[in-house]
């Protein structure tokens, strides 16, 4: 956009905020982080399966505000015409006293638009129908507008728009009447009487006082299709119910905007919008961030990538590393645009219709510091979908209900990841694109970028599997395939996973599921078969290994299923003649809940029902279990549930807990003893002040894990994500095989490794889609690595010596020498036999090359305390 | 506390200061025209002159309370033998919050377990602001409620909420700060803990872990989990009744904890499994939560780990602090705990103290009121804290709101703190409160600092109840949020 553009477009709005006192001050409802979620869809899917992760979040909300936006529609589900879809504009107007649409339609529609179609939208005539919502929902009323070309020309000749293109004009009337609306019909602390829920072009938003489902229920949008869905919970501190206006999503122009955070600089960002002629009246710091980014994108025309830069400033190491160019660019953006940043936790996911490259867009952004929880998945297939939520269980809750609908969806994504805010690497944002494969088609195409454009690709050349289809075995194909007999009657589950593992090379998916059939068969034999099969698919779904033409996704979805019907086939507490070890408890069953008999051993706890907390979830029956005497848990059919592990006290050595599904926060915060092993990725707040025992990840683990950690023996598969190991102490031996994002052991004060002290193993490695292991770019990408720290040690795989001084802040990076060596050995020879991650043919080969451990790895460690400490230690006698 | 027992306080043992020279107002001179006659012994009503193998001298000089005594010995001397004039070394003591006057009367009710006759001004400080400029509208005398010091009912409910949560009552309404191992000696906490058990309230271990020492008071104890999650383990967190969270303190909010260098000696870093001789940082949030939803996580955790825990949420007072609190409520504490500017050690950077968050009386009263609009005022336990150091400091601050108060400084001074604002630096304390050095420590020993603290808050418990009484009141309760009872000088004529 050329200055005088700008200047114009800022001139133009200056009386909208003519109601505006001088010595305005910005009030602000206090309101905590929320739950968000989103996803975009290659095909258009109903409203329904927003549903399943809004629920998920509940613990994230309060029940006092949700919000659902959908973009991308088929035109008959509307009722209008391609052309109206396409070109007009849906105004939405929520009525919250019901004779006053007829005033506002006289006053701000008729005389300005076109409207080529209006109705009040469909609703349940009963709001009380819907359990959960205890205020009416607003009557909402929906426009299709254009503006009239009469109105339009005026308006840009009067404010001097000549050099806009009519579009752009339009847009601008367009958003400047809403706000009208909004200033003439809605004061937040007022009169409330109608206000504008969106406008743009092929979307819209509805908002409650209630949950975010709710929203789907109560407007019947459960069988409305779009290609993209966000719903957002949220948590506002005030109890009393509050106004709906202040629910998120948030509307710039085209975008739609929800937030989960709260930033510091509400006041100071509101101050810059003022300077700029935007004033926000629904008093959340979200409706500001949906000003911001319409503000950057349509008023300063930036391209997507500087308007995530001028939300998210890339800072310090990161700036430094970025290519000279972009650097003089991203300081004239910092530089004009500093003040206008949200500062603090804050988290985004936009929904963007971008009409000039007639793309949708579904938007996720992490603040610098990495605040708030965030992840991103993809799944490619037939169907290609893209989620980004606040927590992991929220993506697959989605896919599950998707899958149920149409199998071509998988119940596991192909890959999952976090953003690294502000970063040169990622740039802290994801972009999922929906492009028209040719005019008009339903069907789109969904790619996924960073904030630099770079392509996220999941491998595609693999075929997934489709439920339902009827795979035709050959001919030939009469030789006995299953003999797995042997495996059980030998009790070689170790063989077992070997067999399969080759089978899945050669055979195709109807045998697997045959193979996986014969299996479950010979489980429910005996107890020491029931070992062997669960040990062998335990092992199959953890580990990492070649799938040919497979996609791993659908084995994952395949193995996870026969486990959870081989879990599901157990006998119940109430059941004692079936004699067995294993016992089975869910939700239905747990009254029969009782301390084990005498050949009773593992308690297998059927999670799904379960809620994710309070006095009823299943960790607290775990817990009472452990008090009853059981000592050998499975956990399965996990969707978010939190503290496993927690409460069972000091010395609970030999308790072992096994998780399988979606665990939740705060898994084994506080243990001392036991033995816990996820089988898949684990969450956040992950082994918080762990005192002693075993934690083995086979996957990816979330923010803030072993935060105050005292000690214990981690395994980590994956990566961790920001702010690892903070203020640990004690003895905590961690190896974390892939990297972390930031902040890994800051205030770490864990002794001296070599006299009993903690430390941590970086290995930066990761796994292809063969299952082989490959170096990670750079095995510590971010700053602050073992910031301020005083005792303890970080080893890190870096045989490329890429971390340096620039990282640190108070510690030294040296070269490892034999003692170090001999430390970690033993630690690395448990995570070779855990994760199949070899030292000699993985870690210690570099390029091919075999190398000794001094030159692989290297170490940083504290920096030498000043004199004036080791003085003070002296007078001790220490 | 929580059974049904009836509850018996602790006797005054009289408990004089540990050092030979207490340090009083005035001293007194006696010149060589004494002839040891003794009337002066006779006389004195405080216990100033002593005689022993017939001579005469001055033992007390510190019980002194000079020009206001009723019967001075300096007229009564026929051989105009006695002059006093005021102690030079009184004057250095303290500062506009703690003032001489203040410090030397805590002294005195630690020592006899009552407020001082005369000559000490032991109910404000000098400030010139807050506590000090407001006063308690008593009623005469004569018009006070004719009830005996048993009729009048003190405890305080801090559990309010109707769940499966222990029941925690505190027969005074007041409790035990948090001060970590590290920054006070184990004797000092041990000293709280014991007096905490005798009065039938709680105490607060700090963030600086749990010493084995407190086992046996582990029904008194009040276990903190705070921003560096030192010393925090599920057993200690299982042990107690009560779990405090501490996000901010009011005397530095924002800054987190930082435990000099000096002060991690060999036993501070094995309690807290870090490592000796290198500084402690707290950081300043906790870096698990960052928002509201994050916190009831949080206390859900602590749930998790121990169901009947009661929980406490300390936070600073920022200007926001209603929504803070309301939140915390929704959350599921049973305990707001608000910490006001003024508190605070020396170990709290002056910078911060008493400049950055609200004063605590104007934070308590609207967090009260907001409550109240919320509707949930009664399910939930109003703690105020910071700088309270009397028990009228303690009647004004429950009269704009608060249930109870907690405190930190005045167990301090009982113990003989001087305030020299050292807390910090090297070995830590002159007088061997806030020091974990081994030799320091000895300076001070265990029954001593019991039964000074056990004897200051039996004055503040009567002082109390002689103010409920002339306030017409039956119950500490009654005077929660009786704004009405207060006058502050400054508008008091207008």
């Amino acid at each position: 956009m050329s200055e005088k553009i700008i200047n114009s477009i800022i001139r133009s709005r200056k009386d909208l905020i003519y109601d505006l006192p001088a010595n305005h001050v910005f009030n602000t409802e206090a309101e905590g982080g929320c739950g968000v979620t989103g996803f975009a869809c290659s095909i258009p899917v109903r409203g329904k399966h927003i549903f399943e992760p809004s629920k998920q979040m509940h613990n994230r909300g309060n029940g006092r505000g949700g919000g659902i936006a959908a973009m991308g529609f088929d035109h008959r589900m509307l009722g209008v015409s391609p052309e109206i879809l396409k070109e007009s504009y849906i105004l939405q107007i929520a009525v919250l006293e019901d004779d006053v649409i007829r005033e506002l339609e006289n006053n701000f529609i008729k005389p300005f638009f076109n409207v080529d179609f209006a109705e009040k939208i469909p609703r349940i005539d009963d709001y009380r129908d819907v359990p959960g919502l205890l205020v009416k929902p607003p009557d909402v009323w929906r426009f299709f507008i254009r503006v009239k070309p009469a109105i339009l020309k005026e308006f840009k000749e009067k404010n001097r728009f000549d050099a806009m293109t009519e579009r752009q004009a339009e847009d601008e009337f367009v958003y400047q009447n809403s706000t009208k609306i909004n200033s003439k019909y809605y004061d937040a602390t007022g009169l409330q009487r109608a206000f504008v829920l969106s406008h743009g072009r092929n979307f819209f938003i509805l908002k409650v006082v209630g949950y975010a489902e709710e929203v789907v229920r109560y407007y019947q949008l459960d069988d409305f299709k779009a290609n993209i869905w966000i719903a957002h919970q949220r948590y506002p501190t005030r109890g009393k119910v509050w106004h709906p206006a202040g629910a998120h999503p948030f509307i710039g122009m085209n975008e739609a905007l929800v937030h989960n955070g709260d930033f510091a600089n509400y006041h100071s960002v509101s101050e810059y919008l003022k300077q700029r002629n935007i004033y926000p009246r629904f008093l959340t710091d979200t409706e500001v961030s949906a000003q911001l980014f319409d503000l950057y994108s349509r008023t300063y025309g930036y391209p997507l990538e500087y308007v995530i830069e001028a939300l998210a400033p890339t800072m310090e190491r990161d700036f430094d590393k970025l290519p000279v160019e972009k650097q003089k660019i991203y300081r004239a953006i910092q530089a004009a645009h500093i003040h206008g940043s949200p500062d603090g936790p804050w988290f985004f996911i936009i929904a963007k219709n971008d009409t000039e490259n007639k793309r949708l867009q579904l938007i996720g952004i992490t603040d610098t510091g990495m605040l708030r929880p965030q992840v991103f998945a993809l799944h490619e297939g037939q169907v290609q979908v893209g989620l980004i939520c606040s927590e992991q269980q929220a993506i697959d809750a989605t896919l599950k209900s998707l899958s149920d609908e149409d199998p071509r969806i998988g119940t596991v994504a192909d890959i999952y990841w976090n953003a690294r805010g502000g970063s040169h690497t990622d740039g802290g944002s994801f972009i999922f694109n929906l492009d028209e494969i040719r005019p008009g088609a339903i069907e789109r195409k969904l790619t996924c970028v960073d904030k630099f454009g770079h392509e996220i690709r999941a491998e595609q050349e693999k075929v997934p599997y489709l439920p339902g289809r009827v795979y035709y075995s050959m001919e030939e194909d009469n030789r006995e395939k299953f003999n797995v007999s042997r495996f059980f009657d030998l009790q070689q589950p170790d063989l077992l996973f070997e067999y399969i593992k080759e089978g899945i090379l050669k055979w195709d998916y109807a045998d697997l599921m045959d193979c996986f059939k014969e299996i479950k068969k010979w489980s429910r034999k005996n107890d020491a078969h029931l070992g062997v099969a669960i040990n062998a698919i335990t092992r199959l779904i953890d580990m990492r290994y070649p799938t040919g033409d497979k996609k791993r996704r659908s084995l994952l979805q395949m193995m996870n299923h026969t486990l959870e019907n081989i879990f599901r086939s157990l006998p119940n507490l109430e059941n004692r003649s079936r004699k067995s070890s294993y016992r089975l408890i869910d939700w239905e069953s747990r009254p029969f809940f009782r301390g084990p008999d005498y050949d009773e051993k593992v308690l297998v706890i059927d999670a799904e029902l379960f809620p994710p907390e309070g006095d009823e979830r299943d960790s607290r029956l775990l817990t009472e279990a452990y008090f009853r005497g059981w000592r050998r848990f499975i956990v399965f059919g996990l969707k978010g549930q939190r503290f496993h592990g927690c409460g069972l006290g000091p010395e609970s050595g030999g308790v072992r807990i096994d998780i399988y599904g979606n665990s939740g926060d705060y898994l084994a915060s506080g243990i001392d003893g036991l033995t816990i092993c996820v089988h898949g990725n684990s969450q956040d707040q992950v082994g918080q002040i762990m005192k002693s025992g075993k934690l083995i990840v086979y996957g990816h683990t979330g923010q803030t894990f072993m935060y105050g950690a005292k000690g214990g023996e981690v395994y980590i598969m994956g990566n961790a994500a920001g702010r690892p190991l903070i203020n640990a102490v004690g003895r905590p031996r961690v190896v974390i095989n892939g990297t972390c994002l930031d902040y890994l052991a800051e205030s770490f004060m864990a002794g001296d490794p070599h006299n009993g002290g903690g430390f941590v193993v970086l290995n930066g490695v990761g796994f292809d889609e063969d299952g082989r292991v490959v170096p990670l770019d750079a095995p510590y990408p971010g700053s602050n690595l073992f910031s301020l720290a005083s005792g303890g040690a970080i080893y890190v795989r870096d045989p490329n010596r890429t971390i340096d001084k620039e990282q640190l802040n108070g510690g030294e990076i040296y070269d490892l020498d034999e003692k170090d060596w001999e430390l970690i050995l033993p630690f690395l020879k448990e995570n070779e036999r855990l994760f199949g991650i070899s030292i000699e043919n993985d870690l210690l080969k570099v390029n091919g090359q075999k190398k000794g451990p001094l030159e692989v790895y290297c170490k940083v460690v504290p920096m030498k305390s000043g004199e004036m400490e080791e003085d003070g230690l002296e007078e001790w006698g220490v | 506390m929580s059974d049904n027992r009836k509850f018996h306080l602790p006797e005054v043992v009289r408990t004089p200061s540990r050092f030979r020279n207490a340090i009083g107002k005035y001293r007194l001179n006696r010149t060589d025209a004494c002839t040891s006659c003794g009337k002066c012994v006779e006389i004195c009503p405080y216990g100033v002159h002593v005689m022993k193998r017939g001579r005469v001298y001055v033992k007390n000089h510190y019980l002194c309370i000079g020009k206001e005594c009723p019967n001075p010995c300096t007229l009564g001397c026929p051989e105009n033998a006695l002059s006093f004039r005021r102690n030079p070394t009184f004057d250095t003591m303290g500062d506009y919050r703690w003032t001489p006057d203040l410090l030397a009367s805590t002294w005195y009710m630690s020592e006899f377990g009552d407020v001082p006759k005369a000559g000490l001004n032991y109910r404000t400080g000098d400030s010139g602001g807050g506590f000090d400029k407001l006063r308690i509208k008593l009623r005469k005398e004569e018009e006070s409620l004719d009830l005996t010091d048993e009729d009048i009912d003190l405890s305080v409910e801090l559990n309010r909420r109707e769940d499966n949560a222990h029941r925690v009552k505190i027969e005074v309404p007041f409790y035990g700060g948090g001060m970590s191992y590290g920054s006070v000696s184990v004797t000092t906490i041990l000293s709280r803990m014991k007096a905490a058990k005798l009065l039938g309230t709680l105490c607060c271990t700090g963030e600086g872990g749990y010493p084995d020492e407190l086992k046996p008071y582990d029904d008194n104890v009040i276990t903190q989990v705070a921003t560096g999650l030192f010393g925090v383990r599920e057993e200690t967190i299982q042990r107690v009744r009560m779990v405090e969270f501490k996000y901010a303190q009011g005397a530095k909010p924002g800054l987190g904890g930082h435990l000099l260098a000096d002060k991690v000696t060999p036993g501070v870093a094995r309690m807290r499994e870090a490592v000796a001789g290198f500084p402690l940082f707290s950081p300043f949030p906790f870096h698990s939560v960052y928002s509201v939803e994050d916190h009831k996580k949080h206390v859900d955790w602590i749930k998790a780990i121990n169901p009947k825990a009661v929980v406490s949420v300390k936070v600073s007072t920022p200007t926001d602090v209603d929504m803070v609190a309301v939140g915390s409520y929704y959350a599921g504490a049973h305990v707001i705990h608000l910490d006001g500017s003024y508190g605070g050690t020396g170990a709290a950077p002056e910078i911060a103290k008493k400049n950055i968050s609200m004063p605590i009386e104007y934070a308590i009263p609207k967090v009260h009121q907001f409550l109240i609009d919320e509707g949930v005022r009664d399910k939930v336990t109003v703690i105020a804290s910071g700088g309270i150091r009397t028990p009228h400091d303690l009647v004004k601050i429950i009269a704009l709101g608060a249930d109870a108060v907690c405190t930190g400084t005045s167990d301090m001074v009982a113990l003989e703190c001087i305030r020299c604002h050292k807390c910090e630096s090297g070995r830590g304390c002159a007088r061997g409160i806030a020091t974990t050095d081994t030799e320091l420590v000895q300076l001070m020993n265990n029954d001593w600092g019991t039964q000074r603290i056990v004897n200051m808050f039996l004055a503040w418990r009567k002082e109390i109840i002689r103010i409920l009484k002339r306030l017409g009141m039956k119950s500490i309760k009654e005077l929660v949020g009786r704004k009405d009872v207060l006058a502050h000088l400054d508008y008091i004529n207008k």
